[in-house]
């Protein structure tokens, strides 16, 4: 009756028989497949599973921290509490953002950056998007940190300087490493791994490393001053943390990582007393100036202030363009280091110098007197001292003392430009003392060799007399006139600077050797110093009480801004007081105290302070300030110097 | 037309149900559940994705048992009107279909969008048995030439699809109407001659008729090394997944690879690597041989068939179900290319349990017509 039967002679079950067959073979595959994963290569694979869970997550070492003498800490490290986010994990990234931006500031430009990062790298790669968040802003966060898919937040460590703006000249500041220090850093490494330029797969692997390393948002990089030069000592051994992750990269688990960890940074001592520069800091005040209080035994810097100064803390996560312009701008120049990088003609500070020259050279004697009537004619050209009237008669002690200009006229044409550069030189000028840090300015010490190559003049012996007063071509640093003072000052030694005294090897401070100066000229200059603070008629007068019976040897100085015309002096000299801020004289004062057993040195430089007079108060008060803390000056602290053997970590001068 | 054996009551037909089969599959969707269960968990987007599926699969297996209780004329009625339906559906992808993921698969109507090429695999089977059904009445064997045509009934939208570009689609297209053919008496001499000419025209076919991104795949395939972030990668992990697991899994929830998304897809394609790798060769083995008993008893349900149209439309869905297991489990293990097929009742995913629970009622409702047969007329 069926007119459609489907098994015919059994053909549909034979062919059944056929296809279960070949489905029989296909299960047996899979099975078979599965007892070899799972059986024969389980182990295999189960290790394999372990190590795909961990991931080497980079790790900035902790950068070292920089005390001074008594162990207070100049450049140390807080606590960073951070933020990032991971493109692939947010919903939308760009909404992400707007939402974070109501519990976290991130601004347009930030805003932007990270976009523009987001899409240039890898969707995995976590961006920065706000570190040196606060505990509030930070905590706010975490608390929303459900709503925010692919946002952690995280806890890291950054440099911060606890002391603000005072020691910013000298210690520098750190930054975010920019585009082209990163390009170097990798440079460096490629080259000290010497993987050479066919092998791309390991360039590109350093690359990777590197730009993981260097992105961390913990990770700075010295920018100016200490920070800059040590900057290999002070950054240590960057190294990675053993996590434990998912497959997106987000931290299940923390496992040991001994073997991988960073090695920390090498801490740095300084000869500086955090209290007597935080002292010099403040007596400067409002001025545009620096201060530098030298040990002249050791040659050990206590201070070496710069007003005004900026905060280096402003720099560590990015300082804005307005902050950054205001500083460039300020005629007062606070992102210099006045007393290290500026240099002044030194004026009447200089005069020691003419006369130990003219000492040595045997052309004056102590008692040789000069006739002082206001001026001396040379040249056709007249030749004015400070004093209208003149002096009337003066010897060399009495010539210091008074600053008499007319005096040192004379003895310096008689000594000649040759032996007074000489004398400079010999004294510490005309150098840049390598203190472990950036910067330094070596200044002119002119002589008829230097005139000839950077002018393409002759000498013209006129100048020899400007060259008298400490005017004309010559310049010098602060520093460097306390590395002259206190070579006056020494007794059978010839102090050079010195700023690291423990942790980083101090750098060789190139300091030409050199000879002291005789003792019984640097007791005639000693002399004249003692007479003007403290007999009458000094121009210091009122700087010679440091307390205690003890006093202060010093050296008034003002370095002309100006040119002082015929007709102006006709007229009568305009007071500085009357001139524009920028146009009044530089006022110096070098000095060294106690007077009858010298320790310390102390030379302050008030730019367009009109005048000495502005300048030797400060330098009195530090000099007091310092002494009484003499006691204590002679303990120092002491730190573990962990990589000071350590080759490739050393303090290296071609790392800058 | 007429009715041989008696008619059969709605309570007949309930008591007809293959209990063995019905248990077996709501064995396997509930293992499904629980390893999507083991996915999802710690994700919350993705919680209601288990719960989700359950009740799609309940709801869907009562629909399924309301279509198997439908006569099994109506079945055969259909088959044309359905095939030319999903003909005209591939028609139109072709002219107005969305793309997605670089392939034209898509046809928006409206308020969704739905995929032509997924009807097909169902609406195919119908075509070629009640093709075959109404070539073999009165005790004729279908000749060579209902064999051709048969061939162009499977040709026609595997070309549409292979179009489209969907290799996976287009094959499981090719693969299960051949097993209907076969199944259909096709002579064993072109069986050989056949395999002949397949085996000697794949090199041209690789060579000139695959996309890039296929050609890719067959790389990737062979060697995963060369791609490790890619296709290459995704394979790499799964096997480290499945291999971990060793022989008795490291426990619901406890895979290291799967919790921690190492593995992409893996609660829709890639989803047999969490089973292998929580529950382990114990758990593995299970599921493989639980699709091997549902297909053995589909085999059975076959043979046990009265008419040629239930038995070939029986043996079609034995294949499919087949070739959805057998490439997926197959292609997550490294045998196989990676094609983007779903593991059944498994992997989350509507379309695909659509079509599997559709190839479902089919079984069922030729369980229950077993002793019934059927004379067709015409087309309808």
């Amino acid at each position: 009756m069926s007119n459609s039967q489907r098994n015919r002679d059994g053909e549909f079950t034979r062919r059944s028989i056929v296809m279960a067959g070949a489905g029989a073979v296909l299960w047996t595959g899979l099975a078979g497949r599965l007892v070899q994963l799972q059986l024969f290569e389980g182990e295999e694979y189960a290790e394999l599973a372990t190590e795909n869970r961990i991931r080497l997550d980079p790790a900035p070492a902790r950068r070292g921290v920089i005390y001074d003498r008594f162990g207070q800490r100049l450049a140390s490290n807080k606590r960073n509490f951070y933020v990032l986010v991971v493109p692939e994990e947010t919903d939308n990234l760009e909404g992400t953002l707007k939402n974070l931006a109501r519990y976290i500031p991130i601004s347009r430009t930030k805003h932007r950056r990270i976009l523009m990062q987001a899409r240039q790298q890898a969707k995995f790669v976590p961006i920065p998007v706000a570190d040196d968040l606060s505990w509030q802003d930070f905590s706010r966060i975490n608390v929303h940190a459900p709503e925010f898919r692919g946002v952690y937040a995280e806890v890291g460590e950054l440099r911060s300087y606890p002391m603000g703006a005072a020691f910013a000249h000298t210690i520098g500041y750190v930054a975010r490493p920019n585009r082209e220090e990163l390009d170097n850093l990798i440079a460096q490494e490629i080259a000290r791994l010497q993987i050479g330029p066919d092998n791309i797969v390991a360039r590109r692997q350093v690359q990777s490393r590197m730009q993981r390393i260097y992105r961390h948002p913990d990770m700075r990089l010295g920018r100016q001053g200490i920070e800059q030069f040590a900057e290999p000592y002070l950054r240590g051994q960057p190294g990675f943390e053993r996590i434990a992750v998912n497959a997106s990269g987000r931290i299940v688990d923390r496992l040991p990582s001994d073997d991988v960890a960073p090695k920390d940074g090498g801490d740095v001592v300084l000869s500086f007393d955090a209290e007597i520069q935080k002292f010099a800091i403040a007596r400067l005040g409002e001025e545009s100036g620096s201060a530098v209080v030298m040990d002249i035994e050791s040659g050990e810097l206590l201070t070496m202030a710069s007003t005004p100064a900026f905060n280096p803390n402003d720099f560590v996560s990015g300082i804005s363009h307005t902050k950054y312009n205001d500083l460039l701008n300020n005629e007062k120049k606070p992102l210099y280091h006045k007393a290290y990088d500026g240099v002044y003609p030194p004026g009447s500070t200089f005069k020691m110098l003419v006369a130990a020259a003219a000492l040595e050279a045997g052309v004056a004697g102590p008692q040789d007197r000069v006739m002082c009537r206001g001026k001396t004619r040379f040249g056709g050209r007249d030749f004015h001292c400070w004093k209208h009237g003149g002096h009337g008669v003066v010897n060399m002690k009495s010539a210091i003392q008074k600053s008499c200009d007319v005096y040192f006229y004379d003895i310096a044409r008689r000594v000649g430009v040759q032996k007074i550069a000489d004398m400079a030189r010999k004294m510490g000028l005309g150098h840049v003392y390598e203190l472990g840090m950036t910067g330094g300015n070596k200044g002119v010490v002119p002589d008829p060799a230097w005139k000839q190559a950077v002018k393409q003049e002759p000498w013209f012996e006129g100048e020899t007399l400007n060259y008298g007063i400490g005017q004309g071509y010559l310049t010098t640093s602060p520093l460097q006139l306390a590395v002259m003072t206190a070579r006056i000052a020494a007794e059978k030694v010839a102090p050079s600077p010195k700023l690291f005294i423990g942790g980083a090897p101090s750098p060789d401070t190139g300091a030409p050797e050199y000879e002291p100066l005789d003792p019984e000229i640097a007791k005639q200059l000693r002399a004249g110093m003692y007479a003007v603070t403290s007999e009458a008629g000094g121009t210091a007068m009122r700087a010679g009480d440091v307390g205690n019976g003890r006093r202060l040897a010093g050296k008034t100085g003002t370095a002309q801004v100006r040119r002082i015309t015929t007709a102006e002096r006709a007229t009568g000299v305009i007071d500085n007081k009357d001139l524009p801020w920028r146009l009044r004289d530089h006022g110096l004062f070098v000095s060294y105290a106690p007077a009858d057993n010298p320790k310390y040195v102390c030379v302050v430089v008030v730019d367009h302070g009109g005048g000495s007079s502005a300048a030797y108060p400060i330098a009195r008060d530090i000099m007091e300030f310092t002494l009484n803390r003499d006691p204590a000056s002679k303990t120092t602290h002491k730190v573990a110097s962990p990589m000071a053997q350590d080759e490739t970590t050393r303090v290296d001068s071609e790392a800058i | 037309m007429r009715m041989i054996a008696e008619r059969l009551t709605l309570v007949d037909k309930i008591r007809n149900l293959h209990w063995s089969l019905l248990l077996t599959f709501i064995a396997i969707a509930s293992f499904g559940t629980v390893v999507l269960v083991s996915v999802t968990l710690k994700d919350p987007q993705m919680a209601g994705i288990p719960w989700q599926h359950m009740s799609r699969f309940i709801f869907v297996l009562i629909a399924t048992i309301g279509l198997a209780v439908a006569p099994i004329r109506i079945w055969a009625m259909i088959a044309y009107p359905a095939y030319l339906g999903a003909l005209f559906l591939l028609v139109l992808v072709e002219f107005m279909g969305t793309m997605g993921g670089g392939a034209q698969r898509w046809l928006d109507i409206g308020p969704t969008l739905i995929q032509p090429s997924e009807f097909m695999k169902i609406a195919i089977l119908l075509a070629l048995a009640r093709y075959y059904h109404q070539a073999s009445e009165n005790n004729r064997t279908p000749n060579l030439g209902n064999h051709i045509i048969a061939a162009l009934i499977i040709g026609v939208p595997t070309m549409l699809v292979l179009r489209q570009p969907d290799l996976g689609t287009s094959l499981m297209l090719a693969a299960t109407g051949g097993v209907v053919i076969f199944f259909a008496g096709l002579p064993w001499r072109v069986i050989f001659a056949g395999t002949l000419a397949v085996v000697i025209s794949i090199w041209p076919i690789y060579q000139f008729g695959l996309k890039d991104y296929q050609k890719e795949r067959v790389y990737t395939f062979l060697d995963p090394s060369r791609d490790p972030l890619g296709a290459g990668y995704q394979l790499q992990q799964a096997k480290i997944a499945i291999g971990s697991g060793g022989v008795e899994g490291k426990g619901f929830m406890q895979g290291t690879q799967s919790q921690n998304n190492y593995i992409p897809e893996q609660h829709t394609d890639f989803i047999f690597t969490i089973i292998a790798e929580e529950f382990g060769f114990m758990g593995s083995m299970a599921l493989l041989t639980a699709w091997a008993i549902a297909l053995i008893f589909g085999l059975l349900i076959a043979n046990r068939s009265t008419t040629v149209f239930g038995g070939l439309a029986a043996a079609g869905v034995v294949a499919t179900l087949a070739f959805y297991v057998v490439v997926n489990i197959g292609m997550v293990m490294g045998l196989m290319p990676v094609v983007g097929v779903p593991l059944p009742l498994i992997s989350h995913g509507g379309t695909a349990m659509m079509t599997v629970m559709l190839g479902f009622s089919i079984l069922l409702m030729v369980h229950i017509h077993r002793d019934q047969s059927m004379v067709l007329k015409g087309i309808i």
